[in-house]
């Protein structure tokens, strides 16, 4: 009785926070479910209806009004900005919409920061609610009770809309089957709208009534983001009142867990998610959501597309004469072996790179490391989400391992570099054989979310382990690797650099070879045609398992890559932010390509290092344009630019296909049959986009 | 024809609900090998659900699978592939960006003799390629060979849906539906590619093309509504008066009682056999 006594005002303020994240979580969910938008901006929106609601509260009950007319009418049109944003990438899956919004948030953030300011910005409460009232012997903030009658409220509201009026019964339709809906005489982009316009509403009036809760600050966004994304996982989709009961387990975790047994509460999250996402994707069979990634392209008639084709005919004039020159001096040096033509491009880019130390400084010497291992990082999300079509938010937790592993054991005095590379390789394709299995089984977005949390509970395990990893404080002072055992340690800018250049090589070098060898056939099979492979005996588990485990070694090279060119790690260093910067240089290569990933990593670090050097407190906002950009105009990655697009799985409208033999094949290849360049032995490695891509 | 004399494939009392809607319920068959074997029924019959607890991409909720006297009820799909069950699919699917050759390949990798390593010897993934394009060229793809799946024809795609299940050499075949939407011309195609079957091989045809039926099969199956109606030689079943009235729906005066759901089904086929 004394510990339920006792934890009592948690308990209730754990009542007010799940009610809070309810009906945040209830506007994410709603998009998802509806309008099939993952919002990574939802947090954003919240954080928005704070900032507001703190501005212009001023103590009466008049502030705290217009405040919430001001800060939902702001969120709402934000959410009509969304759905404007979103519309042109229906048919690109959810991958590009939750990138796009993940960049939408970082400029939102940075235009919050700009307008309010970075600190955590004081909320005041009406005066007659700014006190305390006696409940069951315990004394309580007055204004949590009222909120709690508010949610309650709003709640309901929210409710009798969606199952007893119209327009709520044309979104539940729409979540069905919007097809049958239009046919109906309902216009879908209508509800499309009206959907993330609600969501948006429902995240600026809890951010506006919730401000004294979870206030309004730089991080806000991000962990109320976190947090109803926990929420809907645990909750579903459909049912309002399953997402109240785990909004309300979650508020409970965060505040009477955290009273309970601080420590553990993060991982109860986002383990449970974790689990329940595990369990889910299990039950449900994995039939049909492999390939929809890739769906019809958006009509003609869009601004989008018109943008991108003028992009394409800009680069055009410089593309089609390379490409000629490189097809003459192909034909020419018919005696030159291909693979050495072929490796011709990466050798003299090794090369360049080989040759950096001595044309730019110190700084930005650090900053190509960088990008080396970042590199590496983005490849390794290439072999997940583009060759065995899992796309992942979670390859930073092997990189993360990799990192502190060379750390730790750097420490303890294993200082020779090659050494560390294979530990750092092992221990983290050991964890992703560990966490695997979780991963494998599940398709499209749930994978983001599985990895998602794999992510978030590694940085939580991260913070937690003080003794090993130094919590947020991150590691620091650990020696510098040795090449051989005896010689001396690396301490100069360019020998490290040399060092990480090697190794980033020799890494990229095996991973390309394993692609382009019949084993990444396999691969690719699996992504396009999951069933099919099944059907013709292949243990498509083991070989995504496999390729999950190779490509976390990977991740775990750059991660020790990592270490040493920063010479410092921290959680923050392994987060979710790096992990959607691998993602989206990933996509900005194309998801297929190893080389397109190395420089979108590279334009990653310029865009946040570089660039925003000369102007500071903005590098998240050209990232987050970086987003937008690469999302609208290089749908295929820096390798669809190159003028050899193929429709892929099941299109069939096929752009110009570019035929092997590069002569101007008509559209879908008509009767012709000019494809008989590649000779029986040479045919083995010609033939398709993905190994086109993988040079 | 088999020495042997248990049957290749038994199926003892298969049931599969969903919920409250009982897709397959209480069926028993058995097949010996090369057994030439249709099923036929209206539409959600249960025809493709049954195939699909064959191929093991779905799980009985009771009742057992037995093949060459080995339980089979439990096993993965791509064991039972290995095992010798090949299948086609009702919607093809191909890997669209790899040429049709290399979808065969990938399809006969497990079954092949060379399949050790074949990634590593040349020498080996030659002689696999050398075997895919024989099973092309069998079902008439040889000149698409090279080009991406994901630009050949409706038609094409069956084909090359129809190759990889016969790359990997199967003693049974599924085949759902696999003249639905084809020519004529790939009709024929298809029939002379299964006539010329070895004799041991069996194969389950899921078909609406009563003709192709009867051309192609010895025994005949007709599902309805999840039970198993009548089973036995071709001619025999498909002139039973059970069969005819709630099947083929012989004329609108035969009123019985399933009236109108299985007059429905009747006309469908009439639509099938017209298309």
């Amino acid at each position: 009785m004394g510990l339920l006594d006792g934890q009592f005002v948690p308990a209730l303020d754990g009542v007010a926070y799940g009610l809070l994240l309810f009906v945040v979580a209830a506007g994410l969910s709603l998009a998802f479910g509806t309008a099939g938008v993952l919002n990574l901006a939802h947090g954003t929106l919240y954080a928005a209806g704070a900032y507001t609601g703190a501005e212009l509260s001023d103590g009466t009950w008049g502030g705290l009004l217009l405040g919430l007319l001001v800060g939902t009418a702001v969120a709402c049109a934000a959410g009509v900005l969304l759905s404007v944003a979103t519309a042109p990438l229906a048919h690109r899956g959810h991958l590009a919409q939750a990138l796009l919004t993940f960049g939408l948030s970082l400029i939102g953030g940075t235009l919050l920061i700009e307008f309010f300011g970075a600190d955590q910005v004081p909320v005041r409460v009406p005066e007659a609610l700014d006190s305390s009232v006696t409940l069951l012997g315990h004394r309580y903030p007055a204004y949590r009770l009222c909120f709690i009658v508010m949610a309650v409220a709003l709640a309901a509201i929210g409710t009798w809309v969606l199952t007893r009026t119209r327009a709520g019964a044309a979104i539940r339709a729409s979540a069905d089957d919007s097809e049958m809906l239009a046919a109906t005489g309902v216009n879908p982009r209508l509800v499309h709208t009206g959907v993330l316009a609600a969501a948006g509403a429902l995240a600026g009036a809890a951010g506006v009534l919730g401000a004294p809760i979870i206030g309004p600050g730089p991080g806000t966004a991000e962990t109320v983001l976190m947090l109803s994304l926990v929420v809907v996982v645990l909750g579903g989709l459909r049912n309002l009142w399953a997402i109240a009961g785990a909004a309300i387990v979650v508020g409970q975790v965060q505040t009477l867990g955290v009273s309970l047994v601080p420590g553990w509460a993060p991982y109860l999250l986002f383990g449970a998610m974790a689990v329940v996402l595990v369990v889910r994707s299990r039950r449900a069979t994995a039939t049909g959501t492999a390939g929809s990634q890739v769906g019809a392209r958006t009509g003609a008639a869009d601004p989008i597309g018109w943008l991108r084709e003028q992009l394409r005919l800009f680069v055009a004039p410089f593309a089609a004469p390379l490409a000629q020159l490189g097809r003459r001096v192909g034909s020419n040096t018919a005696a030159v072996p291909g693979a050495v033509r072929r490796g011709l491009p990466p050798a003299v880019l090794v090369v360049a790179l080989a040759a950096l130390p001595w044309i730019v400084d110190a700084y930005a010497l650090s900053l190509v490391g960088y990008a080396l291992a970042l590199g590496l990082l983005a490849v390794s999300v290439t072999v997940v989400t583009g060759y065995a079509g899992l796309p992942t938010l979670g390859q930073t937790a092997p990189f993360a391992v990799g990192a502190y592993t060379t750390a730790v054991i750097a420490d303890a005095g294993w200082t020779v570099g090659p050494v560390q590379i294979v530990v750092a390789a092992f221990a983290a394709g050991l964890f992703c054989l560990v966490t695997g299995p979780a991963v494998i089984r599940a398709r499209g977005t749930t994978v983001l979310m599985i990895t998602l949390a794999v992510g978030e509970l590694t940085v939580v395990a991260i913070d937690q382990l003080k003794s090993i990893t130094g919590g947020t404080d991150g590691l620091v002072g650990f020696p510098g690797p040795q090449l051989l055992p005896g010689s001396a340690e690396l301490i100069e800018e360019m020998e490290v650099y040399h060092y990480a250049l090697v190794v980033a090589v020799i890494a990229v070098a095996v991973t390309m070879l394993m692609l382009r060898s019949p084993a990444g056939r396999l691969l690719i099979g699996v992504h396009g045609a999951e069933e099919r492979m099944r059907a013709s005996g292949h243990p498509v588990d083991r070989y995504l398992l496999l390729a999950y485990v190779g490509a976390g070694a990977l991740a775990g090279v750059g991660g020790s890559l990592m270490a040493h060119v920063r010479q410092y790690i921290s959680p923050a260093d392994v987060g979710f932010e790096i992990a959607a910067f691998a993602l989206l240089a990933a996509v900005i290569g194309g998801t297929v390509s190893v080389l397109g990933a190395l420089f979108g990593a590279a334009l990653i670090v310029l865009t946040r290092d570089w660039v925003a050097a000369s102007w500071p407190g903005y590098g998240p906002l050209l990232l987050g344009v970086l987003f937008v950009l690469t999302v609208y105009l290089l749908p295929r990655g820096l390798a669809g630019l190159r003028g050899t697009p193929r429709e892929r799985a099941g299109g069939g409208t096929g752009g110009d296909a570019d035929g092997v033999a590069g002569n101007g094949t008509g559209p879908g290849g008509g009767t012709d049959d000019g494809d008989g360049t590649d000779d029986g032995a040479g045919g083995a490695d010609g033939l398709n986009s993905k190994a086109e891509a993988v040079r | 024809m088999s020495p042997s004399t248990r049957p290749l494939l038994s199926l003892d009392r298969l049931t599969r609900a969903y919920g409250s809607l009982t897709a397959v319920n209480n069926v028993s068959l058995e097949l010996p090998a090369g057994a030439r074997h249709a099923l036929i029924g209206p539409n959600g019959a249960g025809k493709t659900t049954l195939l699909n607890l064959v191929a093991g991409t779905d799980r009985p909720t009771a009742g057992r699978i037995s093949w060459d006297g080995e339980d089979l009820t439990r096993t993965a799909p791509a064991r039972r592939s290995r095992l010798g069950i090949g299948r086609s699919f009702q919607h093809p699917i191909g890997i669209g960006e790899l040429s049709a050759l290399e979808n065969v390949v990938l399809a006969c990798w497990r079954h092949h003799p060379e399949r050790r390593a074949a990634w590593r010897r040349a020498e080996r993934l030659r002689r696999l390629r050398a075997t895919a394009l024989e099973q092309l060229d069998a079902v008439g793809l040889a000149d698409v060979a090279h080009r991406p799946a994901g630009a050949l024809s409706h038609g094409q795609r069956r084909m090359l849906d129809l190759a990889a299940a016969l790359a990997g050499r199967p003693r049974l075949l599924l085949l759902d539906e696999p003249a639905a939407g084809l020519t004529d011309r790939d009709i024929e195609r298809l029939l002379e590619v299964l006539g010329r079957l070895p004799e041991d091989v069996a194969f389950v045809l899921i078909e609406h093309h009563i003709d192709v039926v009867a051309q192609l099969v010895d025994t005949v199956s007709v599902l309805v509504e999840g039970t198993m109606l009548r089973s036995g030689p071709t001619r025999e079943v498909l002139s039973h008066p059970d069969v005819r009235t709630a099947y083929l729906g012989t004329t609108a005066d035969d009123v019985d009682p399933g009236g109108p759901e299985t007059n429905t089904g009747g006309e469908r086929v009439a639509d099938e056999g017209r298309r």
